[in-house]
């Protein structure tokens, strides 16, 4: 045969079954195994191509324009197909039955810190963010520390205000030597005895009194802060407090301040906060039970230092001043989660704290 | 303190509304906790007369009863013996009527006989205890047949019950409160005053034995004897001696001669009643009127009762006796006060009177006491003896010493008023050493220093007058005497709250104080334990929070130490000793969650435990944390994995790296015997960090699991949180490594080895052997069964080589690794697998 001929049948044969061979090819390696088949190194298309320099003069330019639009064609079919291909890939990812979205996750094992944990340490956050120090004491402690230093009377009807658990002594040692601390106001007097002013404190910790109901529990959190220099007022306290209440339940929350009695400290007072149950502040007066209609809710125990208690850890009175306050954690996780019985707080029903 | 409005305004001369009354005594510190109103719930009750009484047909014990209720007269059925005649006034609940203990009246058939409405006790319109026949109702203005007995008997008024600090006494009494009302509202206050008395004693027959102790009653009360009888029989004169004044500083006494006893006018009784009291006779009604009055208590002893014409106020012998008005005899120390008569005890002093000088129906002749005791001696009297009374609640927290003679007086015509006794113009008072009312300086500057408010010195002299002091202004200070019914009040601090309070703490602005930080910030256990427990949830535990005393036996049951601090006074056994370790109270916790059909316990705890200690007084407390696993792990794909060793583990892995930066590692060591008997034997393990022992591990003892009743197989971890942190602190610091440079290359190696033999000490060997360029040995696949001969296992590691400073040819590694492999080969009896 010539070279005109081979050249011929070559492209004939290449231009006649390039479409069925793309068309045949199902996935991608195929269509380009195909295509090699025509344009590739050995394939049909470039072996006439080599033919060319044998080619007549007169015939190598119609030829050879022939040949180029036929590799056009082929590239132009396999680009078509293989979009093709592609896109049927694409659409078959795309297709085909939804997940069941409704099966259980398979669980990230993620743990929950007891409420009281959590409250303490936003409270404590609080107080660290207008630059109080934390500090801790011991949970038995001894009765100077927990009575006598901060100015509760010997044999006072203001002892029955905290009844208390006394830890057995050795025969020969008086028997109210050390007891399970009535509240954290300890650590008040321990740090004022380790430090100078100025100082602003606050601590948090278990407390323990005898007493056991739906409203009581034997032992409970409190949450104690205080602060002493040169100066520091009434006006400051209510300030502090103002201010923490706020940024604990609400600006804007009613807070109210009223006398009470505490023995170390004086004026004393507590501090009331709106009812955030029946928010009456807001919505008018109505029928709440946890506020007994009062629309508030005692929230905290407040007061300047007692001088007698300077006296007691070496502070001139005349000189400084200071406030202290404490508050129940219990109340405050109670309010905060909805909590109706102090029970639940150290029940520890696993039911009961995975929920929050 | 329940406090009556209707009295309170009748002693204050205001005019208020109970709300109002609320709203002030609240925000002055005096907390009103709640309000009732009485004599509201009535209605449909009315002032009836008695027409006519005639027998019933079929039954003795009751009568027919016409009354006319003010519209029409009617015949109702009555059963009480005490129906008045005709003309007596009895209290009448018509038909559609509801009494205060919800009885609805109807129509009602009795014996035969229809009875329209009911003639009704005290006990049933909730009056009084009195429930052995009708109300009878005196002749006064108003009380007209059809008068609601609400508005005829006056029975509307507020109780108010106060929540009283321990630092009022004067507000024991409805005196003080009125008081401090009238303080409260800048209006005058005076002392109540009595009823005159009628008839006086003849001065001949109650002179007084010693006229040192005599003072005259009669000018107390501004009266002027006029009608004097005398006494039959004679008044025995009696003498008080104290011994022992720091205990009883003042003791007065005076004399009722010619009573009668019987019961007080309703009015009394149902005052009484409203304020919680039960009324008794006019005498001891009279007396308990002036402890409520005044809140000094006052006692009346039977005067023919008093034997050898004395008083003698002395402390116990110890072990004597007495019999109180209870009926329940004490045996008493020498820190006990008795009033005693010329023979023996009288009266426990300011607790209780003695049974023996008791008010009965046949006394004619009293002596009352009003004394004033030492609080700390009437409080210890109190506890010790249990006998919590009006009187020793009122004495612990301190009566006025200066009230005395006031109260004495007040409470002699109250009695002669109310008993047609006659009263003694002479009465005793011993005050051997008249107590003076304190004087302290009130310096305006300091003051407003203090409350951060500006104070003005003529107001704070208002306010202090008003609360009973005496005041002396010096220019911008004042000279305050304070009054001594006011204990609480002994210096300036204590008038600087009283200007706060009575102004209101509303009054004093809001400032911000300019905060000094402290330079020393916080110990460092305390950020530590916070992120302990942070840690602790993060790593998919629930945090419990026990209780810090348990139960001994719990201790001896979870096998850890027994040597606990016993507290002296506990609510329960459960609850008696100071936990020495975390494992009882989540035993606990684990047990409810069993028999709550719980499928998973994964919970933490960090807390004190504590341990007597030998040295110091107060017991040593030290942070612990503990984990306790049971039960499911946490997948719902595979119901059958169950949390064991490897998950505890794990959990201690990931705390102690985020709290040193180290992984712990775990150690078989045999003295775990001893110092972790609540562990298994074969399932247990120390737990290091960077070779330091900070706790251990393991499946709980079967004994220990048995002994509370617990299924499955829970396993317990503890660390010793001082421990860890002195770790932390020793590796504080430590840099951050830099990313390798050069890329490493990974080849794996199986080996077959006895089942005995530690997965770590195989990894160990592999990597000593593998050089420098090892950088890890890693389990990945432990695999047992076919071929792997029976008793033994097939571990399979990933071995990562690398060269921080070059990139490692194959050569290198291969190299590396042969020598790994014929290692293997030598140490595990040549059982490697390619």
């Amino acid at each position: 045969m010539d070279v005109v001929a081979a050249f011929e049948e070559g492209l004939g044969n290449a231009a006649s079954h390039f479409q069925a061979a793309f068309e045949a090819a199902h996935d991608e390696p195929a269509l380009r195994a195909a295509n090699a088949r025509y344009v590739g190194p050995q394939g049909v298309v470039t072996k006439v191509m080599k033919l060319m320099p044998e080619l007549p003069k007169e015939q190598r330019r119609g030829l050879g324009q022939r040949v180029n639009q036929l590799k056009e064609q082929i590239e132009a079919a396999f680009a078509a197909r293989l979009d093709s291909l592609l896109h049927a890939l694409r659409n078959a990812e795309l297709s085909g039955h939804s997940l069941d979205v409704s099966l259980p996750g398979y669980g990230a094992w993620l743990g929950y810190a007891h409420p009281l944990t959590r409250v303490k340490h936003e409270l404590l956050d609080l107080f660290t963010s207008l630059g109080f120090d934390i500090a801790e004491g011991p949970e038995v402690d001894l009765h100077e520390n927990n009575f006598d230093r901060l100015g509760f009377p010997p044999d006072h009807p203001a002892t029955d205000m905290q009844d208390t658990f006394f830890m057995q002594q050795p025969v020969g040692v008086n028997p109210r030597a050390t007891l399970l601390r009535t509240h954290t106001s300890t650590v008040q007097i321990r740090e004022m005895l380790k430090r100078k002013p100025p100082l602003a404190v606050v601590s948090a910790g278990a407390v323990f009194r005898r007493d056991d109901d739906v409203t009581h529990s034997p032992m409970f959190m409190q949450l104690e802060g205080f602060m002493v220099d040169e100066g520091v007022s009434f006006a400051q306290l209510k300030g502090v407090l103002t201010h923490f209440l706020w940024k604990l339940f609400g600006k804007g929350i009613p807070v109210r301040f009223r006398p009470s009695y505490f023995p170390f400290v004086e004026p004393g007072g507590e501090v009331d906060v709106g009812c955030t149950i029946c928010r009456s502040w807001e919505r008018g007066p109505r029928e709440c039970r946890v506020c007994k209609n009062t629309g508030f809710m005692e929230i905290l125990g407040c007061g300047m230092i007692h001088p007698v208690v300077f006296e007691h850890v070496g502070y001139d009175p005349e000189r400084f001043t200071g406030f202290a306050f404490g508050m129940g954690l219990d109340r405050v996780a109670m309010l905060r989660y909805g909590i109706s019985e102090v029970g639940l707080l150290y029940g520890n029903d696993p039911r009961f704290l995975t929920q929050l | 303190m329940l406090a009556s409005h209707k009295w309170l305004m009748e002693w204050s001369g205001l005019s208020l509304a109970p709300s109002e009354v609320a709203k002030r005594l609240t925000s002055a510190g005096l907390e009103v906790e709640s309000m009732r109103a009485c004599g509201e719930n009535l209605q449909g009750v009315v002032i009836a007369e008695v027409r006519a009484m005639r027998a019933h047909p079929s039954r003795d014990k009751l009568r027919l009863v016409t009354l006319f209720d003010g519209e029409r007269e009617q015949e109702v059925v009555c059963g009480a013996p005490n129906v008045p005649e005709p003309k007596g006034l009895v209290a009448f609940a018509r038909l559609g009527a509801t009494l205060p203990n919800s009885m609805r009246i109807e129509e009602r058939k009795l014996g035969g006989v229809v009875s329209c409405g009911m003639i009704c006790s005290e006990k049933e319109l909730d009056l009084g205890a009195d429930e052995d026949g009708i109300l009878l109702i005196e002749v006064g203005a108003g009380r007209v047949p059809g008068a609601a007995l609400a508005d005829a008997l006056g029975l509307r008024d507020t109780i108010y019950e106060i929540g009283l600090t321990p630092n009022r006494p004067d507000c024991l009494g409805h005196l003080g409160i009125a008081r401090e009302l009238c303080a409260l509202l800048d209006k005058p206050f005076a002392w109540p005053s009595p009823s005159l008395p009628q008839r006086w004693l003849s001065a001949a027959t109650t002179a007084p034995t010693d006229p040192a102790q005599a003072f005259s009653l009669a000018t107390e009360l501004g009266a002027k004897p006029a009608q004097t009888v005398s006494a039959e029989p004679p008044v025995n004169n009696v003498r008080v001696q104290i011994e022992g004044a720091d205990r009883c500083p003042r003791y007065a006494a005076a004399v009722v001669a010619g009573l009668r006893v019987g019961p007080s006018p309703f009015a009394l009784r149902y005052r009484l009643h409203t304020l919680g009291l039960r009324a008794i006779s006019n005498v001891v009604d009279a007396t308990n009127l002036v402890l409520l009055g005044f809140g000094h208590p006052i006692h009346a002893f039977d005067l023919q009762k008093v034997r050898g014409s004395r008083i003698v106020v002395r402390r116990a012998q110890n072990g004597e006796a007495i019999q109180t008005l209870d009926g329940q005899s004490h045996k008493l120390s020498d820190d006990d006060l008795l009033i005693c008569d010329g023979e023996g005890p009288v009266a426990l002093a300011g607790v209780m009177g003695g049974a023996s000088s008791e008010i009965s129906a046949s006394t004619t002749q009293v002596l009352i006491e009003c004394a004033y005791f030492d609080a700390r001696s009437v409080r210890r009297t109190s506890k010790r003896t249990g006998l919590h009374t009006d009187s020793s609640h009122r004495f612990e927290r301190g009566v006025d010493p200066r009230g005395v003679r006031g109260v004495l007086a007040y409470a002699a015509a109250l009695i002669a008023e109310l008993s047609g006794g006659a009263v003694a113009a002479d009465a005793l008072d011993v005050y051997p050493t008249p107590i003076a009312p304190k004087q302290v300086r009130f310096r305006s500057a300091k003051a407003s220093a203090l409350l951060g408010a500006s104070i003005d010195v003529k107001t704070a002299a208002g306010i202090f007058e008003r609360l009973g002091c005496t005041v002396r202004a010096l220019g911008s200070e004042l000279d305050v005497e304070l009054p001594t019914f006011r204990p609480d009040l002994s210096r300036e601090i204590d008038l600087i709250e009283e200007y706060a309070r009575v102004q209101g703490y509303d009054s004093i602005p809001t400032a911000t104080p300019s905060l000094r930080p402290s330079v020393e910030g916080n110990a460092p256990e305390i950020g530590f334990v916070r992120r302990l427990r942070e840690v602790g949830a993060a790593s998919g535990l629930w945090e419990a929070v026990n209780f810090a005393f348990v139960a001994p036996a719990d201790l001896e049951k979870s096998r850890v130490s027994t040597e606990a601090p016993r507290v002296a006074n506990p609510m329960t056994e459960e609850r008696s000793v100071l936990r020495t370790a975390l494992l009882p109270g989540l035993l606990q916790n684990l047990r409810n969650a069993q028999r709550h059909a719980q499928h998973r316990f994964s919970g933490f705890e960090v807390a004190r435990v504590f341990a007597p200690s030998m040295e110091a007084v107060l017991p040593a407390e030290r942070y612990e944390l503990g984990v306790l696993l049971w039960g499911l792990r946490q997948s719902w794909y595979d119901e059958r994995e169950v949390l064991d060793f490897y998950d505890a583990k794990g959990v201690l892995e990931t705390i102690t790296h985020a709290l040193t930066g180290s992984i712990c590692q775990t150690l078989l060591d045999e003295s775990l015997d001893a110092s972790a008997p609540f562990l298994h034997p074969k399932r247990r393990a120390a737990v290091l960090v960077q070779g330091q022992r900070v706790g251990c591990l393991g499946e709980l003892h079967p004994d220990v699991r048995d002994a509370f009743e617990l299924e499955g197989r829970p396993v317990y971890a503890v660390l010793d949180v001082p421990a860890l942190l002195a770790v932390a602190q020793a590796c504080a610091g430590k840099p951050i490594e830099a990313l390798p440079r050069f890329p490493a290359s990974t080849r794996d190696l199986a080996v077959v080895v006895s089942e005995e033999l530690p997965v770590g000490e195989v990894a160990t060997v592999l990597h000593s052997v593998a050089g420098e360029l090892a950088e890890s040995v890693r389990l990945f696949d432990i695999y047992r069964g076919a071929p792997v001969p029976a008793g033994h296992k097939s571990l399979a590691f990933h071995v990562v080589y690398r060269d921080p400073k070059a990139t490692l040819t194959d050569k290198l590694v291969d190299e590396a690794h042969a020598r790994v492999t014929q290692a293997a080969e030598q140490r595990f009896a040549g059982a490697v697998r390619k």
